[in-house]
């Protein structure tokens, strides 16, 4: 006995030397402004535990203590603002007491997967259809709230945009989501700088510019004696929507086919437009680098290192607006017709399957009052610094002091394009794109690499139908 | 008699009950080890054969340890995280021994100093080091390139961690800056400790510098030396906050390692299971390094 107990204790020690090695959990390099998209799934819906058929309970008539997990999408970043929420509920349910996780995009992801794991998700978690729907819904880790989307709330929402509606179901029917707000990505250019190069007359009056019209201002960047007009950055997936949304809108390529079954970035018009931004680096007009990511690119772009950026939205405008000495003027992609088609992004709540149907009936509750209540729909959906889904709600924004620079971006949302953030497989695409920028920016030919990401990528989602 | 009888008997009692009182006193250590490493370990292990995913959880046999000899990308890990280890040990380790025998005998505020100095990058934290250390490579307005394109050594600014060909040194620099302080500090104590007498008697019989330091103080320090060069083993096949912080794991898997790909697999793949079997695979190959170098060193001494 006591030599086992000599020898375990000895293990333990040896052991201890390669435990206590530094294993520091250390944040990725997720986006630091605009929300990020999301792992995908890899494994077949299952069956939700609760009851999912239960409507949303009426006023008064819940009870319970609930939990949240927000990411920080705008305010809700913000204990001080998610508290005033969670009050204003209160006092619509006072029965109802609500705990509030504040997650970022760096560990976010890894916070929810331990909690599936240990059986200790949150009640309730505000993020998008790529997270809610194509990963952790998939797997069968949610609620399905088709009770919540009722007749009047799908026509007021779809009147709005119909791709709000099909980004929060999943492919079996089931909503995984239930969205308070949206926004389109753009991208956006140093004004002063531009108006100094006489660039500005390369792009049209409702922010839309062409191909050829884009190269001409980089040309005249140059000229002005600008060092780096802009930088592909593919560091990692941070802000990978922007640089998805300049290849794929250089020759209007699609990301998926029409049903998100397939990867189809190894188009013609795909391979054309990676080939062009390979061809406008090798010449100069624009930079690579493989050591940043988009908020690195979004700081170049805020100090005046760079005289434009590729991923921005409305948030970001705010953000930025007291650190710039210039005035960040949003564009769109540029595209050889002119026709953008831009990402977007859907922010709503989902509701994790804990098997305790009065945690589901306040969580449901909580979502009805945060994203349709008359009064405070419009305040939610104002705390993320975005657009409502809901067409009922109007401009949010009018009279106010965000009226002008609202206005600006709500002009972009004519060219929402295809959510295809919900295609299966979505994490193995994400790191598989900036890993195909790497490699023709390094270099191999991109056809070559086109074919190899779409491989990769098609791969993925066939192991997460299956 | 009777006297004589009671004392081994009395010897025995106590020699038990200090045992025990050892052992109790390391009890609550051994429950948090057996709770967070060895039941950790053990489920590790068992995982590692299950196609364990966010929605399945099947046996699959040596299939995760198949596949990780099939995957590119694993192997690109497995020779990055190689060349990191052969490099950052020999030269933590020659380097921390330089430092430690330079100060050890200096004056006592200006051996702290020194101490301090190369421990600091220690203390402050993988998260805080590595954000400096983004800032001095940055392509654009970063130190490095600001000085090298400053004094004309070249003419282009590099992204130091975007390109393939400097990314993984990169991480072995910043490796070796936050690696030396821990083995610097433990070689001034050690050679502190060397028997003056017997480094003195040496001189007095004519060694020389060298001949006392490799006849006298080097056995001495052997096993701390052997300490270092386990713990730096560990330490740098266990890199990954550093990729985590700078690269993840490019350009075009240039700095991808083991421990960054296990992470990768498990936590944003949903992989665990694979993940798991890498984990193991890691394990035994840290062991093995360090089985040798324990035999090394023992049949040096």
């Amino acid at each position: 006995m006591k030599k086992f107990l000599a020898l375990l204790l000895t293990g333990a020690m040896t052991m201890s030397l390669v435990a206590c090695g530094k294993q520091e959990a250390a944040p990725s390099n997720e986006d630091a402004n605009a929300p990020a998209e999301a792992p995908a799934e890899e494994a077949p819906a299952e069956e939700p535990a609760a009851d999912d058929a239960a409507a949303a309970p009426a006023d008064g008539a819940v009870a319970g203590d609930i939990t949240l997990w927000t990411y920080p999408v705008g305010k809700f970043g913000d204990a001080e603002a998610v508290g005033e929420l969670v009050a204003a509920f209160n006092q619509k349910y006072p029965d109802v007491n609500v705990t509030v996780e504040y997650l970022d995009y760096q560990t976010g992801d890894d916070q929810v997967t331990a909690a599936i794991e240990a059986g200790t998700t949150p009640d309730l978690v505000l993020e998008g259809p790529e997270r809610l729907v194509a990963n952790w819904g998939a797997k069968g880790k949610m609620i399905d709230l088709s009770d919540l989307w009722d007749a009047d709330t799908t026509a007021d929402i779809t009147a709005n945009s119909a791709a709000v509606e099909a980004a929060c179901k999943s492919s079996d029917g089931a909503y995984y989501e239930y969205p308070l707000c949206m926004t389109t990505h753009t991208m956006c250019i140093n004004q002063e700088l531009f108006e100094e190069a006489d660039a500005m007359q390369y792009i049209n009056e409702d922010r839309t510019w062409t191909v050829e019209n884009f190269e001409k201002a980089l040309q005249a960047l140059k000229d002005h004696g600008v060092e780096t007009t802009g930088v592909v950055y593919c560091g990692g997936q941070g802000g990978d929507q922007g640089t998805r949304a300049l290849a794929m809108n250089l020759y209007n390529a699609q990301w998926t086919d029409a049903g998100h079954t397939e990867w189809t970035m190894n188009s013609a018009e795909g391979v054309k437009g990676l080939q062009q931004l390979k061809d406008w680096v090798d010449a100069g007009l624009l930079s690579s680098d493989a050591g940043i990511v988009a908020s690195d690119e979004i700081q170049l772009f805020a100090n005046e290192t760079i005289a434009m950026s590729f991923c921005w939205n409305a948030a970001n405008q705010l953000t930025y607006a007291a650190q710039t000495a210039f005035t960040p003027y949003a564009v769109a992609f540029p595209s050889e017709d002119g026709v953008p088609e831009l990402c977007g992004g859907i922010w709503g709540f989902g509701i994790f399957d804990n098997g305790d149907a009065a945690k589901v009936d306040a969580a449901k509750a909580f979502i009805k009052f945060v994203c349709d209540d008359p009064t405070q729909g419009p305040e939610s959906v104002k705390l993320t610094g975005f657009f409502p889904v809901r067409s009922s709600f109007g401009n949010i924004y009018e009279g106010t002091e965000d009226e002008e620079r609202m206005t600006v971006y709500a002009s972009f949302a004519q060219w929402l394009g295809d959510y295809y953030n919900v295609t299966l497989g979505w994490a193995e695409q994400r790191t598989a794109w900036w890993n195909l920028l790497q490699q023709i920016f390094g270099g191999e030919d991109v056809q070559t690499a086109a074919d190899n990401y779409v491989n990769t990528c098609n791969e993925a989602t066939t192991a997460a139908s299956n | 008699m009777s006297k004589n009888s009671n004392v081994p008997a009395r010897s025995k009692v106590l020699s038990r009950r200090e045992t025990r009182t050892a052992y109790l006193f390391l009890l609550p250590a051994l429950v948090f080890f057996i709770g967070f490493v060895i039941i950790p370990m053990v489920l590790c292990l068992i995982t590692s054969f299950f196609n364990y995913t966010m929605g399945d959880f099947s046996f699959i046999g040596i299939e995760n340890y198949v596949k990780m000899f099939q995957d590119d990308i694993f192997l690109v890990a497995l020779k990055n995280t190689i060349l990191i280890v052969v490099v950052a040990v020999p030269t933590v380790t020659a380097f921390s021994l330089w430092v430690g025998a330079s100060i050890y005998n200096m004056h006592a505020i200006s051996r702290s100093f020194f101490r301090c100095i190369f421990y600091l990058p220690v203390v402050t934290g993988s998260v805080a080091v590595s954000v400096v250390w983004k800032w001095m490579f940055n392509k654009y307005n970063g130190l490095f390139n600001n000085v090298l394109t400053g004094m004309g050594v070249i003419d282009q600014k590099i992204s130091w961690l975007g390109d393939e060909r400097f990314a993984l040194w990169c991480i072995i620099v910043i490796l070796f800056t936050t690696s030396i302080g821990q083995p610097i500090v433990l070689y001034v104590a050690a050679l502190g400790n060397v028997d003056p007498s017997q480094t003195e008697a040496a001189e007095v019989d004519g060694a020389t510098k060298f001949q006392t330091f490799w006849k006298i103080k080097w056995p001495a320090i052997m096993p701390t030396t052997l300490y270092i060069l386990i713990i730096t083993t560990i330490n740098s096949f266990q890199c990954y906050a550093l990729i985590q912080l700078l690269t993840s794991g490019g350009p075009n898997h240039s700095t991808e390692t083991i421990m960054y790909y296990i992470y990768y697999q498990a936590f944003k793949l949903n992989n665990y299971g694979y993940g798991n079997a890498m984990g193991i695979f890691l394990a035994i190959i840290i062991a093995i390094f360090s089985a040798i170098q324990l035999r090394v060193g023992k049949s040096d001494n």
